[in-house]
Protein backbone atom coordinates (compact mmCIF):
# COMPACT_ATOMS: atom_id res chain seq x y z
CA UNK A 1 0.00 0.00 0.00
CA UNK A 2 2.04 3.16 -0.86
CA UNK A 3 0.27 5.71 1.42
CA UNK A 4 -3.01 6.67 3.38
CA UNK A 5 -5.99 6.29 1.25
CA UNK A 6 -7.05 9.74 2.94
CA UNK A 7 -4.20 11.91 4.72
CA UNK A 8 -6.05 14.39 6.31
CA UNK A 9 -7.44 11.39 8.48
CA UNK A 10 -3.22 11.29 10.26
CA UNK A 11 -3.29 15.16 10.08
CA UNK A 12 -1.45 15.97 13.37
CA UNK A 13 -3.69 18.04 15.98
CA UNK A 14 -4.34 21.16 15.06
CA UNK A 15 -2.19 23.76 17.55
CA UNK A 16 -3.79 25.15 20.19
CA UNK A 17 -3.21 28.72 22.00
CA UNK A 18 -1.65 27.32 24.50
CA UNK A 19 1.40 24.50 24.15
CA UNK A 20 0.66 21.12 25.37
CA UNK A 21 3.41 18.56 27.40
CA UNK A 22 3.90 15.56 24.63
CA UNK A 23 2.14 12.23 25.60
CA UNK A 24 2.53 11.00 28.72
CA UNK A 25 3.08 7.05 29.27
CA UNK A 26 2.53 5.61 32.87
CA UNK A 27 6.12 4.83 34.44
CA UNK A 28 5.26 1.72 35.24
CA UNK A 29 3.48 1.09 31.89
CA UNK A 30 5.30 -2.58 31.57
CA UNK A 31 4.43 -4.02 35.08
CA UNK A 32 0.46 -4.38 34.31
CA UNK A 33 0.13 -7.99 33.87
CA UNK A 34 -1.78 -8.11 30.33
CA UNK A 35 0.80 -5.80 28.92
CA UNK A 36 3.87 -8.28 30.22
CA UNK A 37 1.85 -10.87 28.27
CA UNK A 38 1.39 -9.04 25.17
CA UNK A 39 5.11 -8.10 25.65
CA UNK A 40 5.95 -11.73 26.12
CA UNK A 41 3.58 -12.82 22.84
CA UNK A 42 5.54 -10.14 20.64
CA UNK A 43 9.12 -11.57 22.25
CA UNK A 44 8.06 -15.14 20.63
CA UNK A 45 9.20 -13.09 17.41
CA UNK A 46 12.64 -13.12 17.93
CA UNK A 47 12.31 -17.24 18.24
CA UNK A 48 10.52 -17.79 14.85
CA UNK A 49 13.08 -15.65 13.56
CA UNK A 50 16.03 -18.25 15.27
CA UNK A 51 14.19 -21.11 14.11
CA UNK A 52 13.44 -19.97 10.97
CA UNK A 53 17.66 -19.09 11.01
CA UNK A 54 18.11 -22.49 11.94
CA UNK A 55 16.34 -24.38 9.33
CA UNK A 56 17.48 -22.31 6.58
CA UNK A 57 21.17 -23.63 8.01
CA UNK A 58 20.13 -27.08 8.29
CA UNK A 59 18.80 -27.02 4.67
CA UNK A 60 22.62 -25.46 3.55
CA UNK A 61 24.11 -28.68 5.32
CA UNK A 62 22.01 -31.14 3.45
CA UNK A 63 23.40 -29.38 0.01
CA UNK A 64 26.65 -30.01 1.40
CA UNK A 65 26.43 -33.50 1.48
CA UNK A 66 25.62 -36.70 4.27
CA UNK A 67 28.70 -35.95 6.31
CA UNK A 68 28.15 -32.47 7.17
CA UNK A 69 24.44 -33.71 7.56
CA UNK A 70 25.27 -36.23 10.32
CA UNK A 71 26.90 -33.16 12.28
CA UNK A 72 24.28 -31.21 11.74
CA UNK A 73 21.52 -33.95 12.83
CA UNK A 74 24.48 -34.59 16.13
CA UNK A 75 24.62 -30.91 17.05
CA UNK A 76 20.67 -31.11 17.44
CA UNK A 77 21.64 -33.28 20.62
CA UNK A 78 23.30 -30.61 22.20
CA UNK A 79 21.03 -29.76 25.26
CA UNK A 80 21.27 -26.17 24.39
CA UNK A 81 19.53 -26.92 21.14
CA UNK A 82 17.18 -29.20 22.67
CA UNK A 83 16.75 -26.42 25.51
CA UNK A 84 15.69 -24.06 22.09
CA UNK A 85 13.06 -26.46 20.79
CA UNK A 86 11.44 -27.03 23.85
CA UNK A 87 11.40 -22.98 23.84
CA UNK A 88 9.99 -22.66 20.52
CA UNK A 89 7.29 -25.47 21.33
CA UNK A 90 6.29 -23.55 24.45
CA UNK A 91 6.00 -20.34 22.41
CA UNK A 92 3.89 -21.68 19.31
CA UNK A 93 1.58 -23.22 22.02
CA UNK A 94 1.57 -19.87 23.90
CA UNK A 95 0.52 -17.92 20.43
CA UNK A 96 -1.67 -20.52 19.01
CA UNK A 97 -3.70 -20.51 22.55
CA UNK A 98 -3.74 -16.47 22.24
CA UNK A 99 -4.91 -16.86 18.56
CA UNK A 100 -7.78 -19.17 19.18
CA UNK A 101 -9.22 -17.54 22.20
CA UNK A 102 -9.17 -13.91 19.99
CA UNK A 103 -9.75 -15.62 16.67
CA UNK A 104 -14.36 -15.78 16.56
CA UNK A 105 -14.63 -12.60 17.59
CA UNK A 106 -12.82 -11.41 14.64
CA UNK A 107 -15.04 -13.00 12.26
CA UNK A 108 -17.42 -10.67 10.32
CA UNK A 109 -21.29 -10.88 11.50
CA UNK A 110 -22.30 -12.58 7.77
CA UNK A 111 -20.96 -13.57 4.60
CA UNK A 112 -23.72 -12.45 2.26
CA UNK A 113 -26.68 -14.41 4.22
CA UNK A 114 -24.55 -17.27 6.13
CA UNK A 115 -23.59 -16.50 9.76
CA UNK A 116 -20.52 -17.82 11.28
CA UNK A 117 -20.81 -20.23 13.74
CA UNK A 118 -21.06 -19.04 17.56
CA UNK A 119 -18.21 -18.31 19.21
CA UNK A 120 -16.79 -20.82 21.13
CA UNK A 121 -18.07 -23.48 17.87
CA UNK A 122 -14.98 -21.74 16.46
CA UNK A 123 -12.89 -22.10 19.15
CA UNK A 124 -13.00 -25.36 19.83
CA UNK A 125 -13.19 -26.31 16.01
CA UNK A 126 -9.43 -24.61 15.82
CA UNK A 127 -8.27 -27.18 18.66
CA UNK A 128 -9.90 -29.80 17.05
CA UNK A 129 -8.19 -29.09 13.78
CA UNK A 130 -4.77 -28.19 15.47
CA UNK A 131 -4.67 -31.41 17.59
CA UNK A 132 -5.91 -33.52 14.03
CA UNK A 133 -2.84 -32.37 11.63
CA UNK A 134 -0.25 -32.54 15.14
CA UNK A 135 -1.57 -36.19 14.88
CA UNK A 136 -1.41 -36.39 11.38
CA UNK A 137 2.22 -35.10 11.22
CA UNK A 138 3.28 -37.22 14.33
CA UNK A 139 2.03 -40.46 12.35
CA UNK A 140 3.63 -39.39 9.04
CA UNK A 141 6.89 -38.71 10.96
CA UNK A 142 6.70 -42.01 12.61
CA UNK A 143 6.36 -43.79 9.57
CA UNK A 144 2.67 -45.23 10.34
CA UNK A 145 1.34 -43.21 7.19
CA UNK A 146 2.75 -42.01 4.09
CA UNK B 1 -7.82 21.06 55.35
CA UNK B 2 -11.76 20.65 55.96
CA UNK B 3 -13.34 17.55 54.92
CA UNK B 4 -16.59 15.40 54.88
CA UNK B 5 -15.17 12.56 57.25
CA UNK B 6 -18.54 10.24 58.45
CA UNK B 7 -18.60 9.24 61.90
CA UNK B 8 -18.69 5.34 61.13
CA UNK B 9 -20.87 4.91 63.81
CA UNK B 10 -22.63 1.62 64.62
CA UNK B 11 -25.14 0.53 61.86
CA UNK B 12 -23.47 4.10 60.12
CA UNK B 13 -21.39 4.05 57.09
CA UNK B 14 -17.29 2.78 57.89
CA UNK B 15 -15.33 6.12 58.53
CA UNK B 16 -13.59 7.38 55.86
CA UNK B 17 -9.93 6.70 55.22
CA UNK B 18 -7.14 8.81 54.57
CA UNK B 19 -5.66 8.11 51.22
CA UNK B 20 -2.73 9.67 49.07
CA UNK B 21 -3.38 10.48 45.76
CA UNK B 22 -1.05 11.62 43.88
CA UNK B 23 -1.86 13.81 40.63
CA UNK B 24 0.00 14.67 38.05
CA UNK B 25 0.26 18.39 37.12
CA UNK B 26 0.98 20.19 34.58
CA UNK B 27 0.62 24.58 33.72
CA UNK B 28 1.82 25.22 29.71
CA UNK B 29 2.67 28.81 31.93
CA UNK B 30 5.24 27.84 34.37
CA UNK B 31 5.70 24.34 34.21
CA UNK B 32 8.67 22.87 31.64
CA UNK B 33 7.12 19.15 32.09
CA UNK B 34 4.50 17.56 34.05
CA UNK B 35 5.43 16.97 37.75
CA UNK B 36 3.52 14.86 40.16
CA UNK B 37 1.80 16.90 43.59
CA UNK B 38 0.66 14.42 46.51
CA UNK B 39 -2.65 15.19 48.15
CA UNK B 40 -4.18 13.23 51.76
CA UNK B 41 -7.84 13.06 51.30
CA UNK B 42 -10.01 11.23 53.39
CA UNK B 43 -11.87 8.96 51.18
CA UNK B 44 -15.82 7.40 52.01
CA UNK B 45 -15.99 4.16 51.54
CA UNK B 46 -18.54 4.05 48.19
CA UNK B 47 -16.64 7.30 46.40
CA UNK B 48 -15.34 6.72 43.16
CA UNK B 49 -11.69 7.68 42.00
CA UNK B 50 -13.66 10.68 40.80
CA UNK B 51 -15.06 11.49 44.01
CA UNK B 52 -11.33 12.08 45.31
CA UNK B 53 -10.08 14.51 42.78
CA UNK B 54 -13.38 16.48 42.84
CA UNK B 55 -12.65 16.60 46.61
CA UNK B 56 -9.00 17.79 46.03
CA UNK B 57 -10.59 20.21 43.19
CA UNK B 58 -13.28 21.68 45.67
CA UNK B 59 -12.20 21.31 49.26
CA UNK B 60 -7.89 21.41 48.69
CA UNK B 61 -6.23 22.85 45.33
CA UNK B 62 -8.85 24.57 43.39
CA UNK B 63 -5.84 25.23 40.69
CA UNK B 64 -6.37 20.89 39.66
CA UNK B 65 -7.75 20.25 36.30
CA UNK B 66 -9.78 17.34 35.52
CA UNK B 67 -12.70 16.75 32.65
CA UNK B 68 -15.67 15.37 34.20
CA UNK B 69 -19.58 15.93 33.64
CA UNK B 70 -22.71 13.11 33.94
CA UNK B 71 -20.56 11.14 36.63
CA UNK B 72 -22.84 7.93 35.56
CA UNK B 73 -20.10 6.89 33.02
CA UNK B 74 -22.19 8.09 30.11
CA UNK B 75 -20.51 11.04 28.81
CA UNK B 76 -17.08 9.45 28.43
CA UNK B 77 -15.19 13.28 29.99
CA UNK B 78 -13.64 11.37 33.10
CA UNK B 79 -10.44 9.10 31.41
CA UNK B 80 -7.65 8.87 33.45
CA UNK B 81 -4.96 7.00 34.13
CA UNK B 82 -5.54 5.19 37.19
CA UNK B 83 -2.19 3.49 39.12
CA UNK B 84 -0.91 3.22 35.24
CA UNK B 85 -4.18 1.90 33.70
CA UNK B 86 -7.16 3.82 31.60
CA UNK B 87 -9.99 3.94 33.94
CA UNK B 88 -13.18 6.00 33.77
CA UNK B 89 -13.10 7.50 37.14
CA UNK B 90 -16.61 8.04 37.87
CA UNK B 91 -17.30 4.30 37.30
CA UNK B 92 -13.87 3.21 39.05
CA UNK B 93 -14.03 2.33 42.49
CA UNK B 94 -11.45 3.69 45.05
CA UNK B 95 -11.62 0.71 47.39
CA UNK B 96 -9.91 -1.29 44.28
CA UNK B 97 -6.69 0.30 45.10
CA UNK B 98 -4.61 0.83 48.29
CA UNK B 99 -3.07 3.75 50.19
CA UNK B 100 -1.08 5.43 46.83
CA UNK B 101 -3.48 5.99 44.14
CA UNK B 102 -1.60 7.64 41.38
CA UNK B 103 -3.62 9.82 38.77
CA UNK B 104 -2.19 11.12 35.55
CA UNK B 105 -3.77 12.25 32.37
CA UNK B 106 -4.96 9.86 29.28
CA UNK B 107 -1.63 7.66 28.26
CA UNK B 108 -1.00 9.22 23.91
CA UNK B 109 -2.61 11.83 23.88
CA UNK B 110 -0.84 15.66 24.30
CA UNK B 111 -1.58 17.05 27.77
CA UNK B 112 -3.18 20.77 28.00
CA UNK B 113 -2.80 20.94 31.55
CA UNK B 114 -2.87 18.78 34.84
CA UNK B 115 -5.33 16.00 33.95
CA UNK B 116 -7.04 17.56 30.67
CA UNK B 117 -5.59 16.08 27.00
CA UNK B 118 -6.12 17.46 23.77
CA UNK B 119 -9.05 15.89 21.69
CA UNK B 120 -8.03 17.76 18.41
CA UNK B 121 -6.45 14.38 16.71
CA UNK B 122 -8.61 12.00 18.06
CA UNK B 123 -11.87 14.44 16.59
CA UNK B 124 -10.24 13.99 13.50
CA UNK B 125 -9.66 10.96 13.36
CA UNK B 126 -13.06 10.03 14.03
CA UNK B 127 -14.79 12.61 11.03
CA UNK B 128 -11.98 10.98 8.99
CA UNK B 129 -14.17 7.46 8.65
CA UNK B 130 -17.47 9.25 7.86
CA UNK B 131 -19.31 8.53 11.29
CA UNK B 132 -23.01 9.12 9.75
CA UNK B 133 -24.86 7.18 7.34
CA UNK B 134 -24.30 7.63 4.00
CA UNK B 135 -26.77 7.57 1.20
CA UNK B 136 -26.68 7.43 -2.79
CA UNK B 137 -28.96 10.09 -3.94
CA UNK B 138 -32.39 9.68 -3.13
CA UNK B 139 -33.59 7.48 -5.41
CA UNK B 140 -37.66 6.68 -6.86
CA UNK B 141 -37.12 2.93 -5.97
CA UNK B 142 -35.86 3.99 -2.79
CA UNK B 143 -39.16 4.86 -1.70
CA UNK B 144 -39.88 1.35 -1.78
CA UNK B 145 -37.76 0.84 1.22
CA UNK B 146 -39.44 3.35 3.46
CA UNK B 147 -41.97 2.74 5.85
CA UNK B 148 -45.14 3.48 4.64
CA UNK B 149 -46.11 5.96 7.76
CA UNK B 150 -42.88 7.28 9.35
CA UNK B 151 -40.58 7.58 5.76
CA UNK B 152 -37.73 5.95 7.37
CA UNK B 153 -35.95 3.07 6.53
CA UNK B 154 -36.57 -0.03 8.64
CA UNK B 155 -34.40 -2.22 10.20
CA UNK B 156 -34.91 -5.60 11.24
CA UNK B 157 -33.62 -6.38 15.00
CA UNK B 158 -31.16 -9.12 13.81
CA UNK B 159 -29.45 -6.00 11.44
CA UNK B 160 -29.24 -4.01 14.35
CA UNK B 161 -27.73 -6.35 16.62
CA UNK B 162 -25.01 -7.20 13.83
CA UNK B 163 -23.60 -3.36 15.19
CA UNK B 164 -25.60 -2.66 18.17
CA UNK B 165 -22.45 -3.43 20.34
CA UNK B 166 -20.24 -1.19 18.09
CA UNK B 167 -22.71 1.86 18.78
CA UNK B 168 -22.26 1.86 22.40
CA UNK B 169 -18.68 4.07 22.18
CA UNK B 170 -18.73 6.83 24.51
CA UNK B 171 -15.51 8.37 22.86
CA UNK B 172 -13.74 8.32 26.34
CA UNK B 173 -10.89 7.29 24.44
CA UNK B 174 -9.44 4.72 27.01
CA UNK B 175 -9.20 2.45 24.10
CA UNK B 176 -6.35 4.96 22.64
CA UNK B 177 -4.51 5.31 26.08
CA UNK B 178 -4.29 1.97 25.77
CA UNK B 179 -3.51 0.98 22.66
CA UNK B 180 0.47 0.20 22.40
CA UNK B 181 0.18 1.00 18.42
CA UNK B 182 -1.38 3.96 19.44
CA UNK B 183 1.85 4.33 21.42
CA UNK B 184 4.28 3.48 18.80
CA UNK B 185 2.57 5.66 15.72
CA UNK B 186 0.52 8.43 16.97
CA UNK B 187 -0.77 8.38 13.19
CA UNK B 188 -2.78 5.18 13.34
CA UNK B 189 -6.51 5.50 12.76
CA UNK B 190 -7.08 3.67 16.23
CA UNK B 191 -9.78 1.30 18.06
CA UNK B 192 -12.65 3.79 18.47
CA UNK B 193 -12.33 5.60 15.31
CA UNK B 194 -12.16 2.44 13.51
CA UNK B 195 -15.11 0.33 15.41
CA UNK B 196 -17.53 3.38 14.89
CA UNK B 197 -16.67 3.54 10.75
CA UNK B 198 -17.28 -0.48 11.25
CA UNK B 199 -20.73 0.11 13.15
CA UNK B 200 -21.46 1.98 10.04
CA UNK B 201 -20.84 -0.31 7.28
CA UNK B 202 -22.75 -3.23 9.32
CA UNK B 203 -25.68 -0.83 9.11
CA UNK B 204 -27.79 -1.81 6.19
CA UNK B 205 -29.34 1.63 5.54
CA UNK B 206 -26.03 2.69 4.93
CA UNK B 207 -24.11 3.07 1.06
CA UNK B 208 -20.65 4.63 2.06
CA UNK B 209 -19.10 1.02 2.90
CA UNK B 210 -16.56 1.11 -0.11
CA UNK B 211 -15.24 4.36 0.48
CA UNK B 212 -15.03 3.54 4.86
CA UNK B 213 -13.00 0.51 3.01
CA UNK B 214 -11.05 2.83 0.78
CA UNK B 215 -9.91 4.58 4.35
CA UNK B 216 -9.38 1.22 6.13
CA UNK B 217 -7.03 -0.32 3.57
CA UNK B 218 -4.40 3.10 3.96
CA UNK B 219 -2.02 2.99 5.76
CA UNK B 220 -1.95 3.50 9.46
CA UNK B 221 -5.44 2.05 10.02
CA UNK B 222 -6.48 -1.42 10.87
CA UNK B 223 -3.43 -3.57 8.99
CA UNK B 224 -1.29 -1.45 11.61
CA UNK B 225 -3.52 -3.28 14.67
CA UNK B 226 -1.16 -6.24 15.72
CA UNK B 227 -4.78 -7.27 17.98
CA UNK B 228 -3.25 -6.66 21.15
CA UNK B 229 -6.91 -6.32 22.57
CA UNK B 230 -5.95 -4.02 25.00
CA UNK B 231 -8.77 -1.81 23.80
CA UNK B 232 -11.26 -4.09 24.66
CA UNK B 233 -9.69 -4.90 27.39
CA UNK B 234 -10.03 -1.71 28.69
CA UNK B 235 -13.30 -0.32 27.22
CA UNK B 236 -15.64 0.73 30.21
CA UNK B 237 -18.89 -0.19 27.79
CA UNK B 238 -17.79 -3.23 26.06
CA UNK B 239 -18.03 -1.96 23.09
CA UNK B 240 -15.02 -4.83 22.05
CA UNK B 241 -13.46 -2.26 19.91
CA UNK B 242 -10.99 -5.09 18.47
CA UNK B 243 -13.36 -7.71 17.33
CA UNK B 244 -14.25 -4.59 15.05
CA UNK B 245 -11.46 -3.51 14.40
CA UNK B 246 -10.08 -7.02 12.76
CA UNK B 247 -13.54 -7.86 11.59
CA UNK B 248 -13.09 -4.88 9.63
CA UNK B 249 -9.25 -6.23 8.34
CA UNK B 250 -11.51 -9.21 6.90
CA UNK B 251 -13.96 -6.30 5.14
CA UNK B 252 -11.18 -4.51 3.47
CA UNK B 253 -9.35 -7.86 2.29
CA UNK B 254 -12.78 -9.09 1.10
CA UNK B 255 -13.09 -5.77 -0.37
CA UNK B 256 -9.87 -5.63 -1.97
CA UNK B 257 -10.26 -8.86 -3.61
CA UNK B 258 -13.46 -8.19 -5.18
CA UNK B 259 -12.17 -4.57 -6.47
CA UNK B 260 -9.73 -6.97 -8.77
CA UNK B 261 -12.47 -8.52 -10.65
CA UNK B 262 -15.78 -6.17 -10.47
CA UNK B 263 -15.89 -2.64 -11.18
CA UNK B 264 -16.14 -0.19 -8.31
CA UNK B 265 -19.23 2.00 -7.79
CA UNK B 266 -19.09 5.89 -7.34
CA UNK B 267 -19.30 6.81 -3.73
CA UNK B 268 -22.44 7.91 -1.64
CA UNK B 269 -21.98 11.75 -1.67
CA UNK B 270 -21.93 13.20 1.80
Amino acid sequence: MAGPAHPEAMAPPTPGRTRTAPPQMPSTWWSAPRIRTYLLFDATGVIYFLVGFLAIKIVGQLADGPIAWQAQMKALENPLYIAFHVLALASVIFVAVRFFRLFPKAQPPSIGPAKPPPGPVIHAGLYVVWLGLTALISLALAGVIL
Amino acid sequence: MSSNTSSGGQGGPPPAVDKTIIITRFDPDQDEAPRKQEYTVPCEDNWKVLDAVNFIKDEIDPTVSHRWSCRMAVCGSCGMMVNGEPKLTCKTSLKEYGDRVDIEPLANFPVVRDLVVELDGFMHKFESVKPWIKRAKEKAEDKAALHETKLTYTQSAEELADFKQFSMCINCMLCYAACPVVANEPEFLGPAAIALGHRYNLDTRDEGTEERLEIFRGEGTVFSCSYANECSEVCPKNVDPAAAVNQAKFGAVIDWAKGLVLPRAPHAAD
